[in-house]
């Protein structure tokens, strides 16, 4: 924790301007590349659990489909999967000394509910003693209707596990259909139930996805109205992505039928956005609505960019300021976990990132967040200029509404005040999207937030 | 001379008897290790050809004629290439003139040719030829050097309007012309019609055509037989000073500018000091040769002939196309020059990003000093920022430039919409002439009282059935019909003439597709003439936008602003705020459309914290926006600027 409170610069990357905080401004950040920031902790494991009954048709994420035959409590793919797992966190370099335990944990997939408990008590035990789980630790999994029932998510919780993510999508049998989900409507609702009465599960999320092909608004406002009735502490509402290879993909074109038009999931977006905060629910990040203080906490990892440790097949880490992919393909997972028990596997090194990127990093990751982008500490990281590049392509847009000035009291600036000062009379302490408006372009302004940084 | 004879004797090591004159000469092109010249010293004794044994043409025809194809022929027949070696087309060096299958540079080669073991050896030198009206101006710089020209014919398409044109410009320059029919192995081939138009249009001897086939080689052994039969041989006087005509000039990355010379009096050695009477400068050329078909150094050129000189000139702005070069302190006649190039469309050139400014200045600095005749002038735009506003001698030859400065130098660029030099009076009497609408007044006090517009003499050569259809469209394009006649039963000829503005963007496709491609086209200057002109501002978020400015007929102001909004509309993307397009003359608005806001692009979700992917995403977004022009706060895709000028 010490090295981030002292920010340790080389001289030929800092350079003193007169009349300036000589802690937080460093001039020639945008000219420079390599990066001479300290690292944060890493405090976050992601796991990835791949299994699924089969393959949703939006869905282009790296699984396995295990088909519906089988028993996957007993299935071998799971349980050799799960050896191998074990043996990648075996041969990751554990933390320092002055890393933290483990402060969240999320397994996510794939299914992970169809992974048999006792192998979860596996994967969490080796995390256990290479890197430490903190007491108060979040440890979130990803749940789907119809693959459990209260006993296996007794079982769960009595593994530490406190925190479940439910993936509903729908709530009409038609659409879940069209989704090509592995449950129906009344698995769902079993689902809901067995959360709702589980002793021990204080916070649970419940996700949605809008814009689905044939989904009408009045399904939309059906669904959120469901949710909310759920009573989950988190609702994480996702506008369904088109990807290319996925059934869908092959299927249909974004904003033509049977998809809703860019102007109908514009109001679905909104739609949320509108009735879910009515009912208690903040909307914290782009897709992302909880109860006071039932934030995710590893997302939050995410969002502010701080590291994080991911095992398993396609797994995306984020260690010493390099991302690193895992293979996705079974076979090349399997020699790269063996690459890196003998040693083979380089070590992700922070040598050569570019700031400017680890700046790029920043913004699209922060305003994606309600807390918005902190502009101070983004001055001390990567300079004035950089900032003021920023500010100066957002203005019309502050103008229209998209993006709103901040100060340190959160209070939202008027139009005239949103500049960057050199003096401390600058009140533009956050940068953040509106809600709904500025969310819902998101992509575009973010966009035109690269540009000022990298013309 | 006696100096001369010792500097050939030392320079050329041996000479060989019989054919062919050249020593096996791979790649000549680039350094070579044993000169210091760059070229290979060949075995070729130039003074063994004087002017009675050396013939200068060139081969001049309609499009798809047949005459690369024919090029092609003589340069195997006469061992100058190696027959099925090397590209088809040799001469269309560039990659645009191979796509296209047009000729934009002329090119100039030798050949030595013998009729048979024990006839005198010839030294032909063919002065190929562009066969696009934009660069008629090439061709009668190629046809200065010339004495004679072959004039190919399709055997089944007949004459056509380029046949007329270049048959003209070779018959003013008192070319002997030998007319070529060709394709005579089609099917549809009509030698006989042909010669008929031959007759009646040009009064050439019917007997007097060849007919060839370039691609089975029929009747080829009789072309070059009568190029030396028919074609006069050069006049000049081998023992006069020295004068030479420059006929073009390039850079070459290693060895500085190469001119093409005709060498029309005296003799010229290497290390002899010359003089550019247009500039008065002196240069000592370093390298002399011919082109056979790359660069073969000779050490000399004789009356007569054609070949290079290389002289340490640093740009070919300094080598002016048509001027005439003497030895150094020798007072000589300057040889009449040519036509000069008269630039007839205008239109600014902008980098796509404004940060390329240097490389897009640099692409065209190195671009021009291959194609002088095109001007460039430094321009600003209030919405492209800095660029050029560079002068064409047509569409085409504009098209050419564009092309080649994105595949030889890699320039991303924006091009305004063309425009041809108008020319106005102000109601305070002052006269201005205008080559950016951009510097038209658009303020009331300073009213225009008269204008005044270029126009051309076109020729239009069409099947009968189509002559309705091509008077509607010169009609609709405000032109004035001068001639109206048959060439033979099925095709007419006519002439009109049209303000340029009105052929400059589609008018030759048009007639393509209202003729089921059967017309033919070609033009001539004409003069300026009275004209009611307004200018066209288009106007984003209500702020015009000089760059998409035009100056168009008063009448057709409406139709056009209504094609460049719709245009505009369909190319700009929605955005994050409502874009109004208008187009307006003054301040009367012609056209207006709306581009409503953009109301959603998000990515709702980051799997598992692989945000690489999202990244990704964005940067292409990002990148997508780089490639816009942005223009208050529009951003405007090139694909826009382009569609621009395909309005007409």
């Amino acid at each position: 924790m010490l090295r981030i409170l002292q920010p340790h610069f080389p001289k030929r990357l800092l350079c003193l301007p007169p009349l300036s905080n000589p802690q937080t401004i460093c001039t020639n950040a945008s000219s420079t590349t390599a990066v001479a920031l300290p690292l944060p902790a890493n405090s976050a494991a992601y796991v990835h659990l791949p299994f699924c009954r089969k393959r949703c048709h939006y869905c282009d994420f790296t699984i396995v489909a295990l088909g519906s035959t089988t028993n996957s409590d007993s299935d071998p793919r799971i349980s050799n999967y799960t050896k191998l797992l074990l043996r990648e966190i075996h041969a990751t370099e554990p933390n320092s000394d002055s890393d933290p335990l483990l402060k969240t944990i999320f397994f996510g997939g794939g299914t992970p509910s169809l992974v048999p408990p006792h192998l979860i008590s596996d994967i969490l035990d080796s995390l256990r003693s290479k890197f430490g789980i903190s007491s108060d630790a979040e440890i979130s999994i990803e749940m789907d209707p119809g693959t459990f029932d209260a006993s296996k998510l007794d079982e769960l919780l009595r593994l530490g596990i406190n925190r479940v993510s439910l993936g509903v999508q729908a709530f009409q049998e038609e659409l879940l259909r069209v989704c090509g989900r592995s449950h129906g409507l009344s698995e769902v609702e079993e689902a809901i139930g067995i959360m709702k009465s589980a002793d021990g599960l204080a916070n649970w999320s419940l996700d949605l996805i809008s814009s689905l092909p044939n989904q009408s608004l009045e399904m939309w406002e059906e669904s959120l109205t469901c949710a909310v009735a759920a009573q989950p502490n988190h609702i994480s509402v996702y506008d369904l992505q088109v990807e290319q290879g996925t059934k869908f993909g092959y299927l249909y074109t974004p904003g033509e039928f049977p998809l809703p038009t860019v102007n109908q999931s514009a109001d679905f977006y909104k739609k949320a956005a509108g009735n879910l905060p009515r009912e208690g629910y903040e909307h914290y990040e782009i897709s992302s609505y909880c109860k006071s203080g039932f934030e995710c906490k590893h997302n939050q990892t995410y969002w502010q960019n701080r590291p994080f440790h991911a095992f398993g097949l396609g797994a995306a880490s984020y260690i010493n300021r390099t991302r690193f992919s895992r293979p996705k393909r079974m076979k090349e997972y399997t020699n790269y976990v063996e690459n890196l028990e003998n040693g083979s596997v380089a070590d992700a090194s922070s040598a050569s990132v570019d700031l400017k990127d680890l700046a790029m990093d920043v913004v699209m990751l922060s305003l994606r967040t309600a807390r918005g982008l902190d502009i101070s500490s983004f001055v001390g990281k990567f300079g004035w200029d950089l900032t003021a590049s920023l500010c100066k392509a957002f203005e019309p847009y502050v103008e229209s509404g998209h993006v709103i000035g901040l100060d340190v009291k959160r209070k939202a600036l008027p139009r005239s005040d949103f500049e960057l000062g050199r003096d401390s009379d600058t009140q533009l302490a956050f940068i953040r999207l509106s809600d709904p408006h500025g969310f819902l372009l998101s992509n575009e302004l973010i966009a035109i937030a690269f540009r000022s940084m990298s013309p | 001379m006696a100096l001369l004879q010792q500097v050939s004797k030392s320079t050329i090591p041996s000479f060989q008897r019989i054919l062919p004159f050249l020593t096996t000469v791979g790649n000549v092109r680039g350094f070579s290790a044993q000169s210091n010249q760059g070229s290979k010293e060949t075995g070729v004794d130039l003074s063994q050809f004087p002017p009675e044994r050396i013939r200068n043409f060139s081969i001049i025809a309609h499009v798809d004629h047949g005459k690369s194809t024919l090029a092609d022929r003589l340069l195997e027949l006469t061992g100058t290439i190696k027959k099925g070696i090397g590209q088809p087309q040799y001469l269309d060096k560039l990659q645009v003139e191979r796509e296209r299958g047009i000729t934009v540079k002329a090119q100039t080669v030798t050949m030595f040719y013998r009729q048979s073991e024990d006839a005198p050896a010839y030294l032909l030198n063919l002065i190929d030829t562009p066969g696009h009206v934009d660069f008629s101006y090439e061709v009668s710089r190629s046809l200065a050097a010339c004495q004679g020209a072959l004039l190919v014919v399709d055997a089944c398409q007949g004459v056509q309007a380029q046949t007329v044109a270049n048959f003209y410009l070779a018959f003013e320059s008192n070319l002997t012309i030998i007319p070529v029919i060709n394709k005579i192995d089609q099917p549809t081939a009509d030698p006989d019609r042909v010669k008929v138009q031959l007759k009646s249009l040009f009064d050439l001897n019917p007997d007097s055509a060849l007919l060839t086939s370039a691609k089975t080689g029929c009747g080829l052994e009789h072309v070059l037989p009568a190029v030396i039969a028919q074609i006069p041989s050069p006049s000049g006087n081998s023992n006069s000073p020295l004068r030479m005509l420059l006929l073009d000039s390039y850079y070459d990355e290693y060895r500085g500018v190469i001119c093409h010379v005709a060498v029309v009096d005296g003799v010229l050695c290497r290390g002899e000091k010359i003089s550019a009477a247009a500039t008065g400068k002196v240069y000592e050329v370093s390298d002399i040769g011919i082109i056979s078909p790359e660069l073969k150094s000779t050490g000399i050129l004789f009356t007569g002939q054609v070949g290079y000189v290389v002289s340490g000139m640093r740009s070919t702005k300094e080598a002016r196309v048509g001027d005439t070069l003497s030895h150094a302190h020798t007072l000589v006649e300057p040889l009449p020059g040519f036509k000069s190039a008269k630039h007839m469309v205008f239109s600014g050139l902008y980098p796509s990003d404004g940060s390329d400014f240097d490389a897009l200045n640099h692409a065209i600095e190195r671009l021009t000093c291959n194609d002088a005749s095109v001007s460039v002038t430094k321009e600003t735009s209030m919405a492209l920022g800095i660029g050029f506003r560079c002068g064409f001698l047509g569409l085409l030859h504009m098209d050419v430039f564009h092309q080649r400065l994105e595949q030889e130098y890699g320039a991303q660029i924006i091009s305004t919409i063309p425009t041809v030099p108008y020319e106005f009076e102000y109601s305070d009497g002052s006269k201005v002439r205008v080559q950016n609408p951009s510097e038209l007044s658009s303020s009331p006090s300073k009213r225009v009282t008269e204008c005044w517009e270029p126009s051309v003499i076109a020729t239009i050569i069409t099947p009968s059935e189509y002559v309705g259809a091509v008077i509607t469209l010169c009609s609709e394009r405000r032109g004035e019909q001068l001639d109206y006649s048959f060439i033979d039963s099925q095709r007419a000829l006519m002439k009109y003439r049209l303000p340029l503005r009105e052929i400059v963007v589609d008018f030759y496709n048009v007639l393509k597709s209202i003729t089921s491609g059967y017309a033919s086209f070609d033009y001539e200057d004409g003069e300026y003439q009275k004209s009611d002109l307004v200018k066209l501002d288009i106007l984003l978020n209500g702020q015009s936008v000089d760059a998409m400015a035009s100056i168009v007929h008063n009448l057709k102001a409406q139709r056009i602003g209504r094609e460049f909004v719709d245009k505009l509309k369909k190319f700009i993307d929605r955005q994050m705020f409502e874009i109004t397009i208008q187009a307006a003359v003054g301040s009367k608005i012609v056209a207006r459309e709306t581009i409503t806001a953009l109301r959603k692009n998000v990515l709702a979700k980051c799997y598992g914290g692989d945000v690489t992917r999202k990244r990704k995403l964005l940067e292409k977004q990002k990148e997508g926006k780089k490639r816009m022009k942005r223009i208050g706060s529009v951003d405007i895709p090139q694909e826009a600027f382009n569609e621009l000028l395909k309005v007409s």
